[in-house]
């Protein structure tokens, strides 16, 4: 199994819970996870931390005899290997988590087999699943199919998956094509699926109720309610963190069993793949602020008529099928693969504040060159600010801040909200703000947008 | 039980003029191009300049199951073509839902105004606004009312957006301050920008060619004869009860029990015209704040184009049309149609929109007999006003012989 990914960002230590949106520029647009064809994981039980604080029961799965982590290890591999999966029921003798057995599922992809290699397994309902230890003889199944279609995917538990996936036993799985090159990145093998950089967006929400009553009484203390039936979440992650903990930096100590981020950033001009996952049971209209995206895929799959139907390259590259949205309905166990791109193009005044006869910027659009500001901004005594506004409408510029204003955009981008627009549920339980929510931003020209490379 | 007198009010806002309630250097300042009096109406007729001035604030709305239930809720005004120095008190308390229609052109500069006119009722609250113009493309966060990423008017002053419209379709606007409670405050408004296409002859429609069209088609398929802006919304009430009496918010505990149309439940749905000032006006004084029907109403045989968005805040909503087809034609703003120019229209007799979605869809209502028909969300449900049942998400279509 290939670890080269799980480096220690360098801003590990910054402090946690809002002092997180004071980002010192957490590696940028990425999808860190784990490459190979072989993965070794475990079931775990362990902890969480939420956006305002709280703490809560994780299930989880584990890279080797590692922590739990939420959600689990994502797992990038080649279109065309065989991928086996070594899943080990770690879950403990006694306590309240007790007795657990575990699996995995794997939706979308075909011609999964299972064989029991250690301990004790028993073909469940949907899968075939791993026995709790006995002593210090700990069950393992092992899960084997052919990466057969690229794209993006999940796997989640199918023991119990009601109750499972809720616990948190669920991850991402991303296919490159079999022609893969990370210097010229495509999602489906050719230019109507190209990119520069990508990263994921994995939806999920918990409902406390089930976690505490897990923790205090165990399953058989959910008998007593109705919380499975009459699901009411009270929190919403993206890559397993709610916001603002999806702005640190990943791999962090302050949320050693959340390990993703989500930080999307990049220069105009780029093109920026996105990749939702609907991992959860509700669905989410994701919004993305900034400008329309163009749906490619649906899980795992090019929205094409025909192969190869569709415009090859430029501006509207994509399958002929494809359509641009400005929020993408995601849905319980669907994926949606969008390409995001933005120039500011058309906007009528000159984004960085050019005189005409300035140099044009790289993917500047050009008829709005030397353009002015169209408008008076209102006197600072007047306005209140966020806290990435750098000052200045211009991208790349910043300007006058009452003291203690602004300050979490050092680089002057251009800073978009991408949240639920289910606006409640950008919330930390009843703390706003917080959930399903973090920010793309657009760095200007120039700017070295710090990232790990792609894993292949 | 008139818990707001009109007296109460008086004495309110004598008591923000008294204490200088507005911060110095505050002022109400509109910015239209060609505009020197300030009063957001270009002082020469410009078709390619278009200006708007909102107040943004507080108010009262009735609910369609008791004329007397009333709501407490945020929202915006509309005081274009008033002088600056009447909007403070045009705009206090004339919180609107849904906000002011907003309905513009492509190829126009639009200049938008707003103004925060406090909270007449919650005078503990110094809440600044924004409007996000939700998905206008290639945005500018200073132009984005994105207030985390962007800047938010303080009370008493005023702000100015520019956008230059190039993207037709139709799209939606809200405030973005503590987006969850601002919206489901109910800031939430229709916005639409017709294509340039429109004056075309193109297509078919019932009295010959369309000259009215959702988006540049470039054939007239998305002509239609009438159009009708439908936004989804709904509100919890514990929720906007408790920002009235002052109390922690239910964020947690949010889940909405009106659900409505352009900001009323049936049968308030199919009265045309503005709803009365709720508690005969002793909320707000008199204002006016439910000024958006949704009675559909079409001869046989015309086209009839419904630009439908969701802007509530707790949960996805379907709405389903009853004996006549829909065809949608655009999504998120967007004609729907590939990139190599393939036509991605389909029928069918339901849409499904999350928060922020829109659909355009048409109603071709030829060879329809001459009815009323319904327009309902298919979360049976949400047929209801609170408590009382047959209600809510609902209204008709009144389709005419045309005699």
């Amino acid at each position: 199994m290939k670890t080269k990914n799980h480096r220690l960002a360098r801003a590990a230590t910054i402090p946690a819970g809002l002092l997180a949106w004071s980002l010192a520029l957490p590696a940028g647009a990425e999808i860190r996870g784990l490459g190979g064809t072989t993965f070794n994981l475990s079931a775990k039980v362990d902890r969480i931390v939420t956006g305002e604080g709280g703490s809560y029961l994780l299930w989880g799965y584990a890279n080797g005899n590692g922590r739990a982590q939420y959600p689990g290890p994502t797992l990038i591999v080649d279109e065309g290997d065989t991928i086996t999966i070594n899943l080990t029921n770690r879950f403990p003798a006694s306590g309240t988590s007790a007795g657990q057995r575990v699996s995995i599922l794997f939706p979308g992809q075909q011609n999964v087999t299972a064989t029991c290699t250690a301990g004790t397994c028993t073909q469940g309902a949907l899968a075939l699943e791993a026995h709790p230890r006995v002593g210090s003889v700990y069950s393992t199944v092992s899960y084997s199919f052919v990466a057969s279609q690229p794209g993006t995917y999940l796997y989640r538990s199918g023991t119990r998956p009601e109750l499972q996936v809720e616990m948190g036993l669920t991850g991402a799985i991303i296919v490159r094509p079999s022609n893969f090159n990370p210097a010229a990145q495509t999602a489906y093998g050719d230019g109507r699926s190209a990119y520069d950089r990508e990263t994921l967006f994995f939806l999920t929400e918990m409902d406390p109720r089930i976690h505490d009553t897990v923790e205090a009484a165990g399953v058989a203390g959910l008998a007593a309610t109705d919380y499975l039936a009459d699901y009411f979440p009270g929190y919403w992650f993206l890559n397993g963190r709610n916001a603002p903990d999806a702005l640190g930096a990943a791999a962090s100590i302050l949320y050693p069993t959340q390990p993703y981020n989500c930080v999307p950033r990049m220069h105009p001009g780029e093109k920026l793949l996105v990749r939702v996952v609907g991992a959860g049971r509700d669905q989410h209209p994701y919004h993305h602020h900034g400008n329309h995206a163009r749906i490619i895929a649906r899980d795992g799959r090019l929205l094409e008529s025909a192969p190869g139907a569709g415009v090859a390259s430029g501006v509207n590259a994509g399958p002929d099928l494809s359509h641009e949205v400005f929020t993408i309905q995601s849905v319980p166990g669907g994926t949606v693969d969008a390409i995001f791109q933005w120039t500011g193009k058309d906007l009528g005044w000159d984004i960085y504040g050019h005189a005409a006869s300035d140099p044009m910027e790289p993917a500047e659009w050009a008829p709005d060159h030397g353009k002015a500001f169209p408008l008076i901004l209102p006197d600072l005594a007047n306005l209140t600010f966020g806290g990435f506004w750098s000052g200045s409408p211009f991208l790349g510029q910043s300007g006058s801040l009452p003291p203690g204003e602004g300050g979490l955009n050092p680089t002057s981008g251009y800073v978009h909200m991408w949240h639920s627009h289910t606006e409640k549920e950008i919330t930390n339980f009843d703390i706003f703000p917080g959930g399903m929510m973090t920010f793309l931003i657009v760095e200007p020209p120039g700017q070295a947008i710090d990232e790990i490379p792609p894993i292949p | 039980m008139n818990r707001y007198k009109p007296r109460r009010m008086q004495s309110l806002l004598l008591l923000l003029l008294l204490l200088g309630g507005a911060p110095a250097g505050a002022q109400v300042f509109v910015q239209c191009k060609g505009d020197a009096d300030g009063d957001a109406v270009p002082d020469a007729p410009n078709p390619n300049v278009v200006c708007k001035h909102l107040t943004a604030g507080d108010g009262f709305i009735s609910m369609a199951d008791d004329q007397a239930k009333h709501q407490y809720m945020f929202g915006f005004n509309d005081v274009t073509g008033l002088p600056e120095s009447a909007v403070l008190s045009e705009g206090m308390l004339a919180a609107n839902f849904p906000a002011p229609t907003i309905d513009v052109k492509q190829g126009q500069e639009f200049y938008l105004t707003v103004t925060n006119v406090g909270m007449a009722i919650r005078p503990d609250l110094f809440d600044p606004h924004t409007v996000h113009f939700h998905g206008f493309p290639q945005a500018a966060p200073v132009f984005d009312g994105m207030p985390e990423g962007s800047i938010a008017i303080n009370q008493f002053a005023s702000i100015s957006y520019y956008y230059n419209l190039v993207e037709p379709g139709t799209y939606m606007y809200h405030c973005h301050v503590e987006a969850t409670e601002h919206m489901q405050m109910g800031m939430l408004g229709n916005l639409y920008v017709r294509p340039a296409q429109d004056d075309t002859p193109l297509g078919s429609c019932s009295g010959g060619p369309c000259t009215q069209f959702a988006y540049n088609d470039g054939d007239g398929s998305t002509g239609y004869d009438v159009d009708f802006p439908i936004q989804i919304g709904s509100f919890d009430p514990d929720f906007h009860d408790a920002s009235e009496t002052i109390q922690p918010l239910p964020f947690a505990l949010m889940k909405d029990r009106y659900a409505m149309l352009n900001g009323r439940g049936y049968p308030d749905t199919v009265n045309p015209g503005d709803l009365p000032s709720p508690e005969n006006g002793d909320l707000n004084g008199g204002k006016i704040s439910q000024r958006v029907g949704t009675l559909i109403t079409a001869n046989a045989g015309q086209k009839v184009l419904l630009r439908i968005s969701n802007l509530n805040v707790t949960r996805m909503y379907t709405l389903a049309s009853l004996g006549i087809p829909m065809k949608v034609v655009g999504h998120n703003a967007r004609l729907m149609r590939g990139n190599d120019g393939k036509d991605l229209y389909y029928t069918t007799s339901s849409v499904t929109l999350g928060g922020g979605e829109s659909v355009d869809v048409i109603l071709d209502t030829t060879g329809v007999p001459p009815g009323t028909y319904f327009l309902y969300t298919t979360n049976l449900n949400y047929l209801s006003n609170d408590n009382e049942d047959y209600g809510g998400m609902m209204t008709e279509i009144v389709i005419g012989s045309g005699a």
